[in-house]
């Protein structure tokens, strides 16, 4: 495919003498949704932190929408359209739900701190809309965010709701892509369904392309295009889920640490 | 303007029955988290009267709420004309100027910035600097003033640029230095390469009034009172900045420096630019330390490089901590209470009043009214007054010490507590390393163990607040300072309005 | 004339300069030794100082403001112990015994002084937001510094070691070319690097000083591991308050100390530690004599007054250019 959207060319990371991702070549077209699946440390978290921004990489390109973001700030490729959500869940807990959202408006809104200060029309403006969007972006999840829980502070939240805040507020950034990781941990069954179904809801309603890191094989059955498989920062499947779940490398990744592992 | 913020509080809305069934574990994991649930509950779970007294109040909004503090304050210089009580008005109107300003950094920032008391002597010598005969420079206040705020902010940018690469303890340490530098240079700037600069020890004199439209704003009016109308110009400042402040926390960059403090990585993954908000949020804060500076220089018509010390540091942190750092109405109570604590710990009598109003009430609150509070009352006085006849009856020396000041309180202190007419030299430090001592050992022991060991420290503490503390209120000022801070980071973090807490990653 | 004769060249000027030359540079190469000697004293003392911090942050990562004022303490209680020895005019004990005994006080006192501290100021607030024991360090630091103001007020105390012995600790030593090397500064430096260098083996040859290493590398898998974290952090504590305590001594043998020296020393300390790299105890060492040398030098080569402002320099410098220092090693961001 040539609509590449995200273009990983050649990436490796080492910290250290240690290599964590290994050039790795990896892409997702517009509108498509790829799992990276691998045992626990096979640079799938990294690989996140290389896209974003938060470790340079050692070797390489990675190219999004056609130009180059190596050496960008978070912030900057933020601004150019990929966002993210963590494996650990990072949300701001003593905001509000909503304020959560709304704060990651602020690479595409203008108001400066002055215009702030004088409540000017713009500015008053801008913020109506920043909260819509919020409001929006927080429908998302049916009522699950709705209505009283926009005020209310995100530790309050539940460990699912959580995550949900986490997709809401990444998705505020207006992204193109998304990078979602992990978003089935800590799940029960129904919720985890209701995820999958999410996802696909994300690329049809939302119009993102999405670049996932699951453990919960159903979850990566349900949503794939395409799956890719690291161990040890190697690729070593690539393809549709089942041919990478058949894949003999993948199978002896897995095995050789303890089976497959199914969170 | 932020009505929508609150009407959504008690407004239930449908479907949240059906979508709270189902969730997963709702107790927050380990960590962090854990702290922030346990001191959350304590705010959320209030129920009885103090709750609907607090709903209630939720409902004032916000402007009325600061009018009236604003007018009441106003008062102040109408309903007293006493020289004292008029000046620490104004000082107590700084304070809750400077809190403000440090809340903008600590509160929502999360930076803890140590030299803030720097920016505000900055501003002080930077007033003097352009409006006195030190240079020959004599600024109308309406150019001084915006120069000294913009000088403020450009030395606050400058000095928070390392903090581009720091975490939350070295830009401590490298601000802390900045304010040991600070004093340095003051102290020492009679000579800068040659040129006497900031005048050394002995600081700046004759700084030149506020004038507005070339009309000076005499510091003091006939009979040597000051000019009240200093502080009306404070309190004016205060009232500007306060509303300035609240509009930028709630826009986007209010919400964007808030969520830096929470966690600067998933702020910068957000797509906000970190680095440019921390020296922002730093810069105002320098900003308005710097704008305090000048009054406090006008009206005293002199700098001196000693009022910018460590000491002030901590008294404005321990003003924004008491009151709720990143809860705007929270620090400016905080410098209220602070402002009047130190005033009334500098007159014995005042003091002594209040040392002994603080134990009722504190037992009081700790007991509340029960079986308990009785016994360590009851206990309390007969004990004091066992042992005060006892060492009566050995030498009436141990007794006769001076009473005081204070009126009834002091006589019964005088019947009560042993103040013998000479303290020996080994009495203080054994006195006071014991109470202290026997206050940690409270915290450890619990039941009537406690309530037993609580009737000696009691007598110990008053004491010790006789015969040791009363006498030298500058360290005994200070000493309740650091108490208060440690106490409330252990027991309330959020401070007394605070509703959010504060954390740097 | 005739050039190259010895007599004439005597008086010629090119000797004339030479020779002026010549004092002028003896007197520099003294004025150096001078400074350099004066520079191994102070960062010897910062060097134990400094270890405080590192030990401390290492382990709880927490920055213990409270340090230099458990120092202060140290100082004071070193008179405290001189005064019931005797005085340093008549000492009931031998010089000696009277130098172990006040130093082995204070770093007793100090000790117990760290653990207190800990056990009330930190330890509840172990798992809170980094800045809650900040500000509670805050707090302690001030209330100590006030308590010692409050017992024993502001007025500086000496040691008066002069008086030991008739003035020997002064004059007594040996000399580098005309500089002469006190007795009372072999003392500080040898003693100190002496308990730089137990501590360091405590550290890498004992059960107790790994169990250090490991919870400071990761507290949460060295617990898992069976180490008693809190037992390891006290012990940290102890160590680090005991070095203060020492250093207090030694500083104070030969400059006076007060109430609330501790800020500005602590600060100075803590800066050594950011310079060799926080939580190396080797850069703890490395900071102290570098910051002690730059002091000095800035001292004597530039001026007293501005000393200070060198040490916050080359503070920004590190912190800009190295904020591991110079021994420790660059964080990887964990997310």
């Amino acid at each position: 495919m040539d609509d590449r959207l995200l273009d990983l060319q050649n990436v490796s990371m080492a910290f250290g003498g240690l290599k964590v991702v290994d050039d790795l070549d990896l892409h997702v077209s517009r509108g498509e949704i790829v799992s990276v699946i691998g045992p626990n440390g096979a640079g799938k978290t990294t690989l996140f932190n290389l896209i974003t921004g938060v470790y340079q990489p050692t070797g390489g390109d990675i190219v999004f929408d056609g130009k180059s973001i190596i050496g960008l700030e978070p912030h900057q490729i933020t601004g150019r359209g990929i966002a993210r959500t963590f494996q650990t869940l990072r949300l701001f807990l003593n905001m509000s739900v909503r304020e959560n959202v709304m704060a990651a408006a602020y690479g595409h809104t203008k108001a400066g701190v002055f215009r702030s200060m004088l409540r000017t029309p713009g500015m008053r403006r801008e913020e109506q809309e920043i909260r819509e969007l919020a409001e929006k972006r927080l429908a998302f999840f049916g009522d699950r965010l709705m209505g009283y829980r926009w005020d209310q502070p995100a530790y309050s939240l539940s460990y699912a709701n959580r995550r949900r805040l986490e997709i809401a507020r990444a998705t505020a950034t207006n992204p193109t892509l998304l990078l979602l990781d992990e978003p089935a941990a800590g799940m029960n069954p129904k919720e985890t369904q209701e995820i999958t179904e999410l996802i696909e809801l994300l690329r049809t309603d939302g119009g993102y392309s999405i670049l996932v890191i699951e453990h919960d094989m159903h979850v990566v059955e349900g949503i794939s295009d395409r799956v890719v498989a690291l161990d040890h920062g190697l690729k070593i499947a690539e393809g549709t889920f089942e041919e990478v779940a058949t894949s003999p490398q993948v199978v002896e990744a897995y095995l050789g640490t303890g089976g497959m592992a199914r969170k | 303007m932020s009505g929508g913020y609150d009407d959504e509080l008690s407004r239930p809305v449908e479907g949240a029955l059906e979508a709270s069934t189902s969730e997963g574990p709702t107790s927050p994991a380990v960590g962090r988290d854990e702290w922030v649930a346990r001191h959350g509950d304590n705010r959320t779970g209030r129920t009885g009267r103090i709750g609907t007294l607090e709903a209630r109040l939720r409902v004032v909004p916000w402007w009325a709420w600061l009018t009236t503090f604003v007018a009441l304050f106003c008062l102040v210089p109408v309903a007293s004309d006493s020289g004292y009580v008029r000046r620490v008005a104004f000082d107590i109107a700084i304070y809750m100027l400077l809190a403000l300003g440090l809340n903008v950094v600590v509160g929502w920032g999360g930076l803890l910035d140590l030299g803030y008391v720097a920016f505000f002597g900055i501003g002080a010598y930077a007033y003097a600097l352009l409006s006195s005969e030190q240079y020959g420079v004599h600024l109308p206040t309406i150019v001084a003033i915006p120069l000294v705020v913009l000088i403020g902010a450009t030395v606050g940018f400058l000095v928070g640029l390392p903090s581009r690469r720091l975490t939350g303890d070295y830009l401590a340490i490298v601000t802390l230095f900045f304010l040991q530098l600070f004093l340095t240079v003051t102290t020492n700037g009679d000579d800068l390469f040659g040129r006497n600069v900031t005048g050394g020890a002995n600081g700046i004199l004759n700084v030149d009034p506020l004038s507005i439209f070339d009309r000076e704003l005499a510091v003091s009016r006939e009979g040597g009172l000051f000019n009240p109308a200093y502080m009306y110009v404070v309190l004016a400042l205060f009232v500007v900045v306060y509303v300035a402040l609240r509009f930028v926390n709630l826009s986007r960059t209010g919400r964007a420096w808030r969520s830096l403090r929470e966690d600067s990585l998933a702020a910068e993954v957000m797509g906000m630019p970190v680095n440019s908000l921390k020296l922002m949020s730093f810069a105002f804060g320098a900003a308005i330390a710097a704008l305090s500076g000048t009054f406090v220089t006008a009206l005293s018509a002199s700098v001196f490089p000693l009022s910018f010390s460590f000491p002030l540091l901590i008294i404005i942190y321990t003003m924004v901590i008491l009151g709720g750092a990143g809860s705007q109405p929270g620090v400016v109570l905080g410098a209220v209470l602070i402002g009047i604590l130190l005033e009334l710990l500098r007159d014995p009598g005042d003091s002594r009043v209040l040392f002994y109003s603080a134990i009722i009430v504190g037992v009081v609150a700790i007991f509340r009214f029960s079986v308990k509070l009785a016994v360590v009352v009851v206990g309390t006085f007969v004990f004091g007054f066992v042992v005060h006849s006892i060492a009566g009856a050995v030498d009436n020396a141990w007794v006769n010490g001076s009473g005081g000041e204070g009126g009834g309180v002091a006589d019964f202190a005088a019947n009560w507590v042993i103040v013998p007419v000479d303290v020996a030299a080994w009495i203080t430090p054994v006195s006071y390393i014991s109470l202290v001592a026997l206050a940690l050992v409270l915290t450890l022991v619990h039941g009537w163990v406690r309530i037993g060991l609580l009737i000696p420290v009691l007598y110990l503490a008053a004491f010790v607040w006789e015969n040791v503390m009363l006498s030298k209120p500058e360290p005994t000022r200070y000493i309740i300072l650091g108490v208060i801070l440690i106490a409330l980071m252990i027991f309330r973090p959020t401070g007394l309005l605070g509703e959010k807490r504060v954390e740097i990653i | 004339m005739k050039e190259g004769r010895p007599g004439r060249f005597g008086r010629s000027p090119l000797f004339l300069l030479l020779t002026r030359f010549r004092a002028r540079l003896a007197i520099r190469m003294d004025n150096f030794i001078q400074l350099t000697l004066n520079g191994l004293t102070l960062g010897s003392v910062y060097a134990l100082i400094a270890l405080g911090y590192s030990l401390v942050y290492g382990i709880l990562k927490l920055l213990n403001f409270a340090h230099g004022d458990v120092f202060m303490v140290g100082t004071f209680i070193g008179f405290g112990a001189i005064q019931l020895l005797g005085g340093t005019v008549n000492p009931i004990v031998p010089v000696w015994a009277l130098l172990i005994l006040i130093t082995l006080a204070a770093m007793a006192g100090c000790a117990a002084l760290g653990v207190v501290v800990e056990r009330f100021a930190y330890r509840p607030l172990r798992d809170a937001p980094r800045i809650a024991p900040l500000i509670s360090a805050l707090g302690v630091s001030f209330f100590i510094a006030y308590s010692m103001q409050l017992m024993f007020g502001a007025a500086p105390r000496n040691y008066d070691t002069f008086s030991l012995n008739g003035g020997a600790l002064y004059t007594d030593g040996f000399d580098i070319g005309n500089v002469r090397v006190p007795m009372i500064r072999i003392i500080t430096i040898v003693s100190a690097f002496v308990m730089m260098i137990l501590l360091w083996m405590l550290v890498t040859r004992t059960r107790v000083g790994k169990a250090m290493r490991a919870t400071s590398h990761d507290r949460e898998a060295a617990a898992m591991m069976g180490i008693d974290i809190d037992r390891v952090i006290v012990f940290a504590f102890v160590l680090g308050s005991a070095l203060a305590g020492a250093a207090g001594v030694l500083f104070a043998l030969r400059i006076p100390t007060y109430a609330t020296i501790g800020f500005l020393i602590g600060l100075k300390g803590f800066t050594a530690a950011v310079i060799g790299g926080i939580g190396s105890i080797p850069g703890a060492m490395a900071g102290g004599l570098v910051l002690g040398f730059a002091e000095s030098y800035a001292q004597g080569y530039i001026s007293t007054r501005w000393s200070d402002l060198l040490v916050f320099v080359l503070l920004i410098l590190f912190l800009v250019f190295r904020p591991q220092g110079i021994l420790g090693k660059a964080d990887i961001r964990k997310v």
